[in-house]
């Protein structure tokens, strides 16, 4: 039904040879005349006689003939329903098995796998084939994959769409075993593998597709390549990345970024795989400070649950310090008192040496004492206020602390030191006995190896045995500790060196002192059957979230071995101080190409464009077409008239634009002509309106009451507009103004210059910060770069104050705020002030609505205020228009007397 | 409607007499005033109701004793009568096309036939009523009013356009008074025996009158172009051009045509004809028309 031409296919191709019918179209237009045009016209009667006279074979002109046999073809040809890209459809008749890998690794090109799914099922749709949707990861209830209902392609859609890649591996045994009972003639199967090989299942899994019938595999593009990363290895400076990838025969370069928890990435660097190689590592150097912030680590542009390793503490390095008594011999190879603990230390921290000054003054969680018996009272403050604090203190014992003991002691030591075997000693070396159950060692093994043969002894107490971590077989305590406050602190009773055991030779220090630094800060590592609660895990795409409610907790012991499952998706487990990291990449080992089967169409997944049906847009396009010629039609019978028709599309146009057309700028010649008042427009329409209601009302009682002439006032925009046509500016500042762009500064400078006046109005006086909080700091921003003159308060001899009436004072809608005006020892500008600020709201108190009343209250009120409110505006107009005009009448009587002379 | 809305009665008659106010007062050349009792200014050299003195004449007896001119009959022996000159008003009546054909205008900026025949009546009938002179719409059923007062009333007459889709454009046989005057506002596109036909009506009576033709730009010069279906508006038929242009000479022919039997059916009953057209400006009809009625002071009572 469906026949390819080219790349395009048509649903209904019979339809195409209506084509042949356009000529017979193209000769009935051509022998019907067009339409003449209608005219009503009152002297007909004299024309009644003339009509046969003349008759011009009328055709229909040619272009109006192409156009009319376009539109047909085009309807002819959208109604055969013609689909661009039409994909090559698998084989058979029957339903088509939809199988979608949905495991992690679908998770990178999961949008290429919907689409070629969503195109699979609008083919199955336009060839009304049923489909059935496998899916082979276990779904996120945890139930192992089954085989949807056979359902027509368009019902199927929806089920389609909510499809998410799972993070977890798929399944293909159990998918294997889900196909078991299946069968249905004329089957097509299309399998959208992700690409990797996954078990032994995989060939049993191919072979029972490809049983079922024709079988289409669509794979990642030969290029594309996947990426997992596997679990990243601690280094003394750096943290690596290890990727695993499927072999490409290209060199490609990998990005992973360094995160912190809440997403911010703080390094990045990058892996190069030669071709054909499968691994590669990229190292992230980074200040343990920066570093143990990190949260994952990811690969850039990947989107899989693969592609994201999650660190915990185990990534984490701590900063340590070592302080050891014996300064001078401290790094001696073998023998020095640091020298072993460096080497346990720091593959898993961040050494630092130092005073104890210098070490507390950065971020540090362990410090080591070897051996000091040096500290000063004021170190034994510090170093106490900061074991209180998180900190932990580990001393090791030797012949000095023996000699002196200090405070900083989880226990009271007996004066010297106790011998175990030897020359004169009948006892032998002690051995360690297992750790208490308590003890922060708890769980490591005790190698049979260790030997003390000299420890310093703890006085008995009585909660000794409380403090005790680690014990030799005869009891004796060996480790003591103490958690003081957050911290701890705790003394091995021997030696950091080999002088009094050979404890540090063997692997044990290592992990007593891992165990120790875990301590730091509240890290106290779950251990044993604790149960980790699952905290956030990662979706199919590599994203941290909630976890859902069918994952469960994991066992401290068994996260290591813990495959990601739907009972546990990679993500953080446990509680909020001892957090674990379960991450995919733990538990693969090397990433397998899948075997592509036997026989299948192998098709790459994402090349092909999606398929589109043209259909709508044929039809439309004939639609507008017709459209066209009808109006064609009508012009051409006098109808429609291209003047009018014009018109009215310039009107539907600038229907479409009127919030441009309102902001456009104000006709200059309509500014020029007449007098008139302007004010700034804010934007914001109730301010906007209120300004113009008072400059109308101001307007009104200056014609009235004066000889001035003014005409409607304007709004105006600074740097838009041009401001030189206007001598008064009103700006009501309002909290949200923005600052004034460059050209707006220059306008209104320009316009200050030239002996504008702009009354800036911050509406708030009276009322503090009440009625418009922020105009104050709005103000500023507003005038920033405008070149204000200094500022005073209005004299009271200023020409403001009898411009035309006497006034006292300045209200508006409020009273009893300081207007300034430029301070009088200015005479640029011939003493008149370019600024006038204030706060009374003016415009409010001028403002006169269509009915002619004043629609805002004056506070505290009463008709006086409001007359008082307009004769300042009648001042302020007069004072824009005149200047120090006024000012000069000061010497009027000194004139008039020297007259009298 | 509001008052200063253009179609209103009110504000025709003022823009009628704000056309008219150019002009003076209209005193109608009337060597025969129409047959009626009406007082007017035309003095009719005869005894009856009037202002001015006309002679004294000898009390008869029958005479009312009041009639007797005392200071005149204490000159001499006799009693004398005054009598007044009988002063008569000319009675004008007007008539202009209401029917569909003049609601026509081929541009959106020209006024309408019909609007044009009404501005030159309503402004006719304001120069008359300020000269003094009765007038009336012909065919309203209205009698002739006089003083200026009643433009406002032949305004509203003349806003009473009846059916708007009257299709006959030649005036009605009316009853009209011997002597009268008339003035036929309309285009006169209809057939020339009909129009001889309603004249002749009128001319019989005996009343005299003057044609005006009123037509469109568009009428007079038949501007279009192409293939064109002309409607009549009073179900006259259509006429299907193939090509206007080409036709133009002969249509303008015809027009000239038709205005010459109109001319000459006007000449024959001793009436005037003037064509005017919508887009010269009223005041020459105007001019024309007042001309047309006025007393001609080379040569009175001018035919034509």
């Amino acid at each position: 039904m469906i026949e390819a031409l080219g790349t395009i296919g048509f649903a209904h191709p019979w339809l195409l040879a209506t084509l042949l019918l356009l000529p017979l179209l193209i000769w009935l237009l051509r022998v019907t005349p067009p339409a003449p045009k209608l005219l009503a016209f009152p002297a007909v009667r004299l024309l009644l006689d003339l009509q046969r006279r003349e008759e011009s074979s009328a055709r229909t002109p040619w272009w109006l003939l192409a156009l009319r046999i376009l539109a047909a073809a085009l309807v002819i040809v959208g109604l055969a329903r013609p689909v661009l890209n039409a994909g090559q459809a698998p084989g058979g008749s029957g339903p088509l098995l939809l199988v979608v890998d949905d495991g992690w690794a679908a998770g990178p090109d999961w949008g290429a796998r919907l689409a070629a799914a969503e195109a699979a099922l609008a083919e199955a749709e336009r060839a009304g084939r049923p489909v059935a949707l496998l899916t082979t990861a276990p779904s996120a209830r945890g139930e192992a994959p089954r085989l949807s209902p056979v359902m027509p392609a368009p019902e199927m859609r929806e089920r389609v769409a909510a499809l998410r890649p799972l993070p977890w591996p798929p399944d293909r045994a159990a998918a294997t075993e889900a196909l078991a009972p299946w069968s249905a003639s004329g089957a097509a199967v299309l399998w959208l593998a992700d690409g990797l090989a996954h078990g032994e299942a995989d060939a049993a899994f191919a072979a029972r597709l490809a049983s079922l019938g024709p079988l289409t595999v669509a794979v990642p593009p030969a290029g594309a390549q996947h990426h997992v990363l596997l679990a990243p290895r601690s280094e003394p400076a750096r943290i690596v990345a290890r990727i695993a990838a499927t072999p490409v025969p290209a060199t490609t370069t990998i990005g992973v970024l360094a995160r912190t928890a809440d997403g911010r990435t703080l390094a990045r660097a990058e892996a190069t795989l030669p071709p054909g190689t499968t691994e590669a590592e990229a190292a992230i150097a980074l200040p343990p400070e920066l570093r143990n912030r990190l949260a994952a680590l990811a690969i850039e542009n990947a989107t899989s649950a693969g592609a994201v390793a999650l660190l915990d503490e185990r990534w984490r390095r701590r900063p340590v310090g070592l302080i050891a008594g014996a300064a001078e011999t401290a790094d001696q190879p073998l023998l020095g008192a640091l020298y072993y603990l460096d080497r346990a230390l720091a593959p898993f921290t961040e050494l630092r040496r130092g005073a104890v000054r210098d070490l507390l003054a950065r971020e540090i969680a362990v410090i080591v004492l070897a051996d000091v018996d040096t500290l000063t009272p004021v170190e034994i403050d510090a170093l106490t206020r900061w074991v209180g604090e998180g900190g932990v203190l580990v001393r090791f014992a030797g012949p000095r602390l023996a000699a002196r003991p200090d405070p900083l002691l989880p226990v009271r030591l007996r004066g010297g030191d106790r011998q175990l075997g030897g020359a004169l000693s009948w006892q032998q070396p002690a051995r360690l006995a297992p750790f208490p159950q308590d003890s922060p060692f708890a769980g490591l093994d005790v190698p049979n190896d260790v030997r003390v043969t000299r420890q310093v002894l703890a006085e008995p107490a009585l909660d000794l045995v409380r403090r005790t971590w680690a014990t030799l077989t005869d009891g004796t305590p060996l480790v003591t500790g103490e958690t003081r406050g957050r911290g701890a602190i705790a003394l091995f009773h021997v030696t950091a060196n080999t002088e009094w055991s050979n404890l540090p030779l063997s692997g044990l220090f290592v992990a007593m002192l891992q165990r120790l630094v875990q301590l730091s800060a509240g890290v106290g590592a779950a251990t044993g059957d604790a149960v980790l609660a699952p905290f956030e895990t990662l979706d199919g795409f590599g994203r941290l979230g909630a976890p859902s409610a069918f994952t469960t907790g994991i066992a401290a012991s068994a996260i290591e071995r813990t495959v990601p499952s739907p009972r546990h998706p990679p993500g953080f487990y446990g509680p909020d101080a001892a957090r674990r990291a379960l991450n995919l990449g733990a538990t693969i080992e090397r990433l397998t190409p899948l075997a592509l089967p036997e026989g299948a169409a192998v098709r790459p997944l994402g090349v092909e464009a999606a398929a589109r049906d043209l259909r709508p847009w044929l039809l439309g396009a004939a639609l507008a077409l017709l459209t066209l010629d009808l109006l064609l039609a009508l012009w051409l019978r006098g109808l429609v008239r291209p003047a009018p028709a014009a018109r009215a599309a310039a009107v539907v146009v600038g229907l479409a634009f009127v919030p441009a057309a309102a902001s456009a700028q104000l006709d200059p010649m309509q500014a020029a002509l007449e007098t008139r008042l302007a004010f700034v427009v804010t934007g914001i329409p109730q301010v906007d309106s209120v300004s113009r209601a008072g400059l109308v009302g101001l307007t009104d009682f200056v014609n009235r009451r004066t000889a001035t002439n003014l005409a409607e006032p304007m709004g105006v925009r600074p740097g838009v507009d041009d401001l030189s046509f206007f001598p008064l500016l009103y700006w009501p500042v309002t909290p949200d103004q923005g600052a004034l762009d460059e050209r707006g500064v220059e306008a209104l400078n320009a316009f200050m210059a030239e002996g504008g006046i702009v009354l800036f109005d911050t509406r708030d006086a009276g009322s503090g910060q009440g009625m418009a909080a922020g105009a104050e700091a709005a103000l500023r921003r507003v005038t920033r770069g405008l070149s204000i003159p200094p500022l005073a308060p209005v004299p009271a001899d200023h020409v403001l104050t009898r411009a035309f009436y006497l006034l006292t004072d300045f209200p508006g809608r409020w009273i009893g705020g300081q207007v300034w005006v430029q301070r009088d020892q200015d005479r640029a500008n011939d003493s008149v002030s370019p600024v006038i600020i204030g706060g009374h709201d003016w415009a409010a108190a001028w403002a006169v609505d269509e009915t002619g009343r004043n629609p805002y209250a004056a506070v505290p009120g009463g008709a006086r205020q409001r007359l008082l409110a307009y004769r300042f505006g009648v001042n302020l107009v007069m004072y824009a228009l005149t200047g120090n005009y006024k000012g000069d009448q000061v010497h009027v009587p000194i004139i008039l007397e020297r007259l009298g002379q | 409607m509001s008052e200063g809305a253009p179609g209103h009665p009110a504000a025709a008659a003022r823009r009628a007499e704000q056309l008219a106010a150019r002009l003076p007062p209209l005193l109608v050349a009337a060597e025969r005033v129409a047959a009626t009792v009406a007082q007017g200014v035309h003095g009719r050299r005869r005894v009856g109701q009037g202002d001015s003195f006309w002679q004294f004449r000898q009390f008869l007896a029958g005479d009312p004793v009041q009639r007797i001119d005392w200071r005149q009959s204490a000159k001499g022996d006799r009693t004398f009568v005054r009598e007044t000159e009988w002063e008569a008003a000319q009675s004008v009546w007007l008539w202009r096309d209401a029917s569909a054909g003049m609601r026509w205008r081929s541009d959106r900026r020209l006024p309408e036939k019909a609007e044009r025949a009404e501005l030159l009546t309503l402004a006719l009938a304001s120069l008359l009523l300020r000269g003094g002179e009765r007038v009336a719409l012909l065919g309203a059923g209205m009698r002739p009013v006089s003083g200026r007062s009643m433009i406002e009333l032949f305004a509203e007459a003349v806003a009473r356009r009846g059916d708007p889709g009257a299709l006959s454009g030649l005036p009605p046989a009316a009853n009209l008074p011997r002597y009268g005057r008339v003035v036929l506002i309309g285009d006169f596109l209809s057939p020339l025996p009909d129009v001889q036909q309603a004249v002749a009506r009128l001319a019989q009576i005996p009343v005299t009158g003057h044609l005006l033709q009123v037509l469109d730009p568009a009428e007079a010069a038949l501007p279009f172009r192409g293939r064109i279906r002309f409607e009549g508006l009073r179900r006259e038929g259509a006429a299907l051009i193939g090509k206007v242009e080409g036709i133009r000479g002969d249509y303008q022919a015809k027009l000239a045509a038709q205005q010459d039997g109109l001319r000459a059916i006007a000449a024959a009953a001793g009436w005037s004809f003037a064509v005017h057209i919508t887009d010269h400006p009223p005041e020459t009809a105007l001019m024309g028309l007042y001309l047309a009625l006025a007393p001609d002071r080379a040569g009175r009572g001018r035919a034509a």
